[in-house]
């Protein structure tokens, strides 16, 4: 994923703050903010390989689907919870992101925006399903269950009753400011109730 | 790891032939002492109880490396190497040694045989102190609890004020528990192993098979048998029993199947049959009916939460946690960590959790099973900070 949202992410998050990282992989980036931000960090990961690794690196870890990590918490555990990279592979992302607001008081999501001018173009001129830099998997083998845009999101979080009190865009170069539901090819969003 | 990577069937190393197996750490012993007596939860003061126990490596200078290994229903200090008289390596040599899992050249490995068990502890087939005779079914009822004031009164004994990890599968798991929420200061590290807070049902339903098949032969005797007279093929049967429970239907398809193979009178038997046979055989020369009948007595009766709610046992616990369960367990199904791990995060506990994949049942934790293995290495390795600050280990995370 882009480095631009990590270190967003790590900007983000205030030191010492209680976070539990869903996907977390094999735990370089929750290692990051424990390092640097001397956050109290949780993993939750499905591949026994990287739940290992995250050990490796000292790091509390829950081998298990993203709903089974959320369900093991009482409410209000945690300040953050962290949905990066993986949000557009939950079968159910309204019902977990609900309950990843029952188990923190904040959700950072971030997501590839599906109306990239790229992404439009080769829908356009070629009538295939996309292949670019930040969606890279051909359909058949793309974990992806939805594709959504930035202007998707905006709307999802207004009738799920979620404000985005911080955004940032990214493409390729850098940053992106201006027009980002055609111009960033990844989103990430501080979202609270 | 071992370095020759073998799978036997089932079972610990002990009853075990695994072809070429050595163990790098050569012969090992055994020793037993004398301590001061306890009083079992059920009101019964033992005068003095010994306890077998093995130790391997070396104590630090802060006294701050020490791991517990607590064994199961059928296990005993001989935790690793090879044993003077039987030539056979200890049950978890696969996992316990210079460089493995539980690593002999960093920590100072303590392996206790339990109380109320047959290899050295103080147990039915111990003398009683006012008749000279075995105790029998005149032994106490004992509890897991019980098992660990043992545990305690042997680790005062080496003046070890907190161990570093206490790490158990099975039934040494539910001692590894009961350590964290009962001498809460005593344990840095828990480790508990296909295990659960309390039997089900079905679990007990096993157990008392077992019992029954050893109560109800000929030769038992109300518990007061003889070497002459010994209730040898109800604890083998009772051994089958167990046998089966901790294999998987994976395992035992791949490994028997329905092959058949000739018994000793020549006659056509299922492999799984003559199998069963060993395994009821091997364990009769080494273990006593009325332990069996105690041990799994005591695993029954265990349940963590039984005089209090969750919340006010867990609120005592300092002890940071690894707990792992293995997919194709059926005996203790990974449901049942699940639901410990759920109640240790909900009291704020810092656990990390696996359901490790492995097709060989309740058995996985005694074979060679380098995922199993390099997760226990990994987080024994990241959570130790010697003393003396000389680690490059990660800091540890607190709990939340």
């Amino acid at each position: 994923m882009n480095e631009g949202i990590y270190e967003t992410v790590a900007e983000w998050i205030p030191e010492k703050s209680r976070v539990l990282d869903l996907g977390s992989g094999d735990g370089a980036f929750l290692e990051r903010l424990t390092k640097a931000r001397q956050v109290l960090g949780e993993g939750v990961e499905k591949d026994p390989t990287l739940v290992t690794r995250c050990i490796q690196r000292g790091l509390v870890v829950h081998q298990g689907d993203i709903a089974d990590g959320l369900d093991q918490h009482a409410d209000a555990t945690f300040d953050y919870v962290l949905l990066l990279g993986t949000f557009q592979e939950l079968i159910e992302p309204a019902e977990i992101v609900l309950e990843a607001f029952r188990v923190g008081r904040q959700v950072i999501v971030s997501y590839s925006n599906f109306a990239h001018y790229r992404v439009r173009l080769q829908v356009l001129f070629r009538g295939r399903t996309p292949v670019t830099p930040s969606l890279p998997t051909p359909w058949h083998r793309t974990r992806n269950l939805h594709f959504l845009s930035v202007a998707d999101f905006e709307s999802f979080c207004h009738e799920s009753g979620m404000t985005e009190a911080r955004r940032a865009f990214f493409n390729r170069r850098g940053p992106v400011r201006l027009l980002p539901n055609l111009r960033a090819e990844t989103a990430v969003s501080l979202l609270v109730r | 790891m071992a370095a020759d990577h073998v799978n036997p069937s089932s079972g610990d190393l002990q009853d075990q032939q695994v072809a070429g197996y050595q163990s790098p750490l050569g012969i090992t012993q055994t020793t037993t002492v004398k301590l001061p007596g306890i009083t079992t939860d059920s009101g019964f003061k033992f005068e003095a109880v010994e306890v077998n126990y093995q130790t391997l490596g070396k104590l630090s200078p802060a006294r701050d490396n020490a791991i517990l290994i607590c064994h199961g229903l059928s296990g005993n200090a001989h935790v690793a190497g090879t044993h003077a008289q039987t030539g056979r390596p200890g049950w978890w040599d696969f996992h316990v040694g210079p460089g493995k899992a539980i690593d002999t050249d960093k920590f100072f490995i303590i392996a206790t045989n339990t109380l109320g068990g047959c290899a050295g502890t103080t147990g039915p087939s111990s003398p009683n102190p006012h008749t000279g005779r075995p105790f029998g079914t005149d032994f106490p009822r004992i509890t897991i609890r019980d098992m660990v004031r043992a545990q305690v009164a042997l680790a005062d004994h080496l003046g070890i004020k907190q161990l570093f990890a206490v790490v158990g599968a099975s039934m040494g798991g539910m001692q590894a528990l009961t350590w964290a929420a009962h001498w809460p200061d005593r344990v840095r590290i828990c480790v508990p192993i296909a295990t659960c807070t309390a039997h089900n049902a079905m679990q007990i339903a096993f157990n008392e098979i077992g019992r029954q098949a050893i109560t109800t032969d000929a030769q038992w005797n109300g518990g007061h048998y003889t070497d002459a007279h010994f209730p040898a093929h109800g604890l083998a049967v009772a051994r089958m029993v167990g046998h089966v429970t901790y294999l998987s239907e994976q395992v035992m398809a791949r490994k028997f199947g329905r092959r058949r193979q000739l018994d000793a009178v020549n006659k056509r038997e299922f492999s799984v049959e003559s199998y069963l046979h060993h395994q009821g055989d091997s364990f009769v020369k080494r273990f006593d009916p009325n332990s069996y009948l105690y041990l799994t007595r005591a695993i029954d009766e265990f349940d963590l939460f039984d005089h209090a709610t969750p919340e006010e046992v867990l609120r005592r616990v300092h002890a940071r946690f690894l707990v792992i369960s293995f997919t194709s367990d059926w005996l203790y199904p990974p449901v049942q960590s699940r639901e410990l791990v759920r109640q240790l995060k909900r009291a704020g506990i810092a656990v990390t959790y696996l359901s490790l994949e492995s097709d060989y049942g309740h058995d996985s934790f005694l074979i060679d099973n380098p995922p199993f293995a390099n997760v226990v290495r990994h987080f024994l390795n990241a959570e130790y900070h010697p003393a003396a600050g000389h680690s490059a280990a990660a800091e540890p995370v607190p709990a939340l």
